[in-house]
């Protein structure tokens, strides 16, 4: 996409900052134990404990821990009838008003895929089993997916209007993307945006009967790679106008300088294998920041480790780059669908504040067909100016943000 | 920036053409109510179904195994682009960004996905039938279907979510590499849905739904899709796409619908389309519409086409543009005499007619708005 013009018709190029941050992920709660987590490349991923899997070739995932989850959940309203995802938003939010409690939103753009969904999963196991239906109306009334945002908004006296962006597992970035051209063209000053996802039954079995799910390590562009592992969590940025940022002395933890988005109709489920649909999206972001592929240093790729995306994506990352380090961090942390794009683009962030590049951990050997330059299994120090996230998701949703380390 | 409407598709239980359904309801005709029973239980619901026949010839090999949802939007979208006299060859697809607004989404297959693993465990679980579960599959077969190759997103919330959209479809054409946007409102119905919002006491039995009421009595569900092209030129504009919020309770929907309408009814205003349902979205229209827009026209179809939640903010803007027009108002259904808003309760000429205001409350917290006008 080109340039955008504002309202009435002159170009405006605002520079968008990102003024605050917050996340909870199996990585940890917050920046500081997720930049520990990474800085460790530890594996979060654990056998699944909220529903059986026992006749689901994968048994893991990245989870959150209830016992933390719910830990400061006395402290908001109507705490026990809302739904997990809800604790996570309102947990990652309330690491954004902590770092900014000036931030006043005009518009809040999350990107979700599933919601309250175990909720619904309760809702419908009782009334097939013939069960006392006592909570339906609170499974119910917290089920749709806009619900964790607003009850997140709601919790922090945030009442501005809502985006929930359901484009599969690009929602994240799709998200963030539009959020940042709305900030750029001028036509709004302070956007949140973000996603989230938890981890539910039906979905986890959906992956599994597609076979996209692996009862292994996930493995991401590995030659012996068998597939994802799911994961949760919830992220949220704050963007800003980067000179309105700067007048009230903010501090900039980022910038976000581009987004490419690109829909690849090959099949609902498979992209196509030419990588066309990434290579698309990554070109476009490059196009909307007006850079060159040899401007980036670093790529946190959607690397789901199943067989066909790992493929695509490699291709057009290896047509379009040339060497530069690449990690999938889903490795870590599962991929947490809705929420990937938002948590991924808090690695990049930590990426570019603390000059590191985070590890495609459980990697052995290169896929022969792939030339990427894999950051294996460890962190390790670099300088990190530029980094580039991707998110794709199901219907042939591709997404690409670049990122910008503060000059301050 | 101008942002208009090009061409528009609507597909409803009284049928799939925007001009018959227009005259229908013009005529004071009413979709029928059918039946449907719950699956574990002896229950009854009423619902207004789109009839088999209103989408007759209207299928794509893409959406052979595709839900009524999808098989809906596809129907909406193909006609608003016919209707916009526009040829989506692939330079003007990657011109073309596409967004949906969806609120319960592809519920008839997410239920049997689920009840194939609680019945008879994971391993029966249906890999066909898992990427149709996802809210963007309507959105991913209409961009193949077009040849889409850009922006396309797919936006949930509750009945306000087709007007989110079309803000949403705003701001994509500040883009100047966007020259169309199309946005699509979509819905189909189940049992499961009609068992869930009888529990959360927003459902009546039977019709009829009475607009306005101070009982509550409830809402008939329904199902269909609405599409609007928009376009930099076309017949009507949308002045202003509010961009709305959220309440944290019921009885502060009043408060944001009055400021929405207040920001709106900064023009002359000619006519409301409200998104009064039969539930305690009516009071609060009532009281906002009372308070900054007493003496305009208001009208709803809900007592004639139900209520179409993620379809219904599209509907609603094919009922105002039908209206500027046509310059008329077709009869508001089952109101009560007594009710003090100015209701269109006949066929109601509107000559001169400039502009409307669509407003949506849903029922989760949402509330948005629009102000439409039509090119003299």
């Amino acid at each position: 996409m080109g340039k955008p013009s504002s309202a009435n018709g002159k170009k405006v190029t605002a520079r968008v900052a990102v003024v605050a941050a917050g996340v909870v992920s199996p990585l940890g709660f917050g920046l500081t134990e997720t930049l520990e987590s990474l800085c460790n490349s530890r594996d979060c991923v654990s056998p699944v404990i909220r529903f059986s899997v026992e006749q689901c070739r994968c048994k893991t995932a990245g989870q959150i821990p209830d016992d933390r989850l719910l830990a400061s959940r006395g402290d908001v309203p109507r705490s026990r009838r809302l739904h997990r995802a809800s604790h996570m938003m309102i947990e990652a939010l309330k690491e954004v008003v902590t770092q900014a409690p000036q931030f006043k939103p005009e518009l809040t753009v999350i990107g979700t895929t599933s919601g309250g969904m175990s909720y619904g999963e309760d809702y419908y196991r009782s009334l097939h089993q013939g069960r006392r239906l006592r909570r339906a109306p609170t499974w119910i009334a917290n089920y749709p997916a806009q619900k964790p945002v607003l009850d997140a908004q709601e919790t922090f006296g945030i009442s501005s209007p809502c985006q929930v962006i359901a484009n599969a597992c690009a929602s994240g970035t799709n998200a963030i993307g539009h959020a940042f051209e709305c900030v750029r063209s001028g036509r709004y000053q302070r956007v949140l945006a973000g996603g989230f996802d938890a981890v539910s039954e039906m979905v986890f079995v959906g992956f599994d009967s597609l076979q996209a799910s692996t009862p292994e390590k996930c493995r991401p562009f590995d030659r012996n790679r068998t597939g994802m592992v799911l994961g949760e969590g919830a992220a949220i940025l704050a963007l800003e106008n980067l000179d309105l940022a700067g007048e009230r002395g903010a501090p900039v933890l980022a910038e976000i300088i581009g987004y490419g988005i690109s829909t690849d109709n090959f099949h609902i489920t498979q992209p196509d294998p030419s990588g066309v649909g990434p290579q698309q999206a990554m070109e476009r972001a490059l196009q909307s920041a007006n850079i060159s592929a040899d401007a980036v240093d670093y790529i946190n790729a959607h690397g789901t480790a199943t067989l066909f995306n790992d493929a695509a994506e490699g291709k057009a990352i290896s047509r379009l780059f040339d060497g530069v380090p690449v990690s999938s961090t889903k490795s870590m942390m599962g991929h947490s669908l809705g929420a990937a794009g938002a948590v991924e683009a808090i690695v990049c962030l930590l990426a570019l504040h603390h000059q590191f590049l985070p590890a495609n951990i459980n990697f052995g050997a290169l896929d022969d067909h792939l030339a990427l330059n894999i950051v294996a299994n460890e962190a390790r120090p670099a300088v990190v100016r530029t980094a580039l996230s991707n998110s794709f998701g199901f219907g042939g949703t591709n997404a690409s943000i670049l990122m910008r380390k503060s000059e301050a | 920036m101008s942002l208009a409407i090009a061409g528009m598709g609507w597909v409803t239980p009284l049928g799939h053409d925007v001009d018959s359904v227009w005259e229908q309801l013009l005529r004071g005709h009413a979709a029928s109510a059918t039946k449907i029973s719950e699956q574990f239980g002896d229950r009854l619901y009423s619902v207004f179904r789109v009839p088999e026949s209103a989408m007759a010839g209207s299928a794509h090999p893409r959406l052979r195994r595709a839900s009524a949802i999808s098989r809906f939007a596809a129907a909406a979208g193909l006609d608003a682009i016919k209707a916009a006299g526009v040829k989506l060859d692939s330079e003007k697809a990657e011109r073309t960004a596409l967004v949906f607004a969806i609120s319960n989404g592809g519920v008839i297959y997410t239920k049997r996905f689920y009840r194939d693993i609680v019945e008879a465990g994971a391993q029966k679980a249906s890999p066909l039938l898992f990427p149709e579960t996802v809210f963007n599959a309507p959105a991913s077969h209409l961009a193949a279907i077009l040849g889409i190759t850009s922006a396309t997103y797919t936006l949930v919330g509750d009945g306000a979510v087709g007007l989110a959209a079309i803000k949403m479809a705003e701001d994509l054409m500040a883009n100047e590499a966007v020259d169309y946007c199309l946005v699509v409102g979509t819905e189909e119905i189940d049992w499961l849905l009609c068992d869930a919002y009888r529990r959360w006491r927003l459902l009546r039995s039977a019709p009829p739904i009475e607009p306005f009421s101070e009982q509550q009595r409830g809402m008939i569900l329904s199902e269909g899709a609405g599409a609007i092209l928009l376009a930099r030129e076309g017949p009507f504009t949308i002045e202003f796409a509010h961009p709305g919020g959220s309440f944290t309770k019921r009885a502060e929907a009043g408060k944001i619908l009055k400021r929405i309408l207040s920001d709106l009814g900064q023009r002359k205003i000619d006519l409301v389309i409200s998104s009064a349902n039969g539930t305690f979205i009516d009071q609060a229209e009532r009281r906002a519409l009372e308070q900054v827009v007493p003496e305009t026209l208001v009208y709803t179809a809900k007592p004639a086409l139900g209520e179409s939640v993620g379809a219904a903010g599209l509907w609603q803007v094919v009922l105002a543009a039908q209206a500027l027009r046509h310059a008329e108002l077709p009869p508001v259904l089952h109101a009560h005499p007594g009710i003090t808003l100015r209701l269109s309760l006949s066929r109601t000429p509107m000559a001169g007619a400039r502009r409307a205001i669509v407003l949506s409350c849903g029922l989760n917290q949402q509330a948005a708005g629009l102000r439409l006008a039509i090119q003299c």
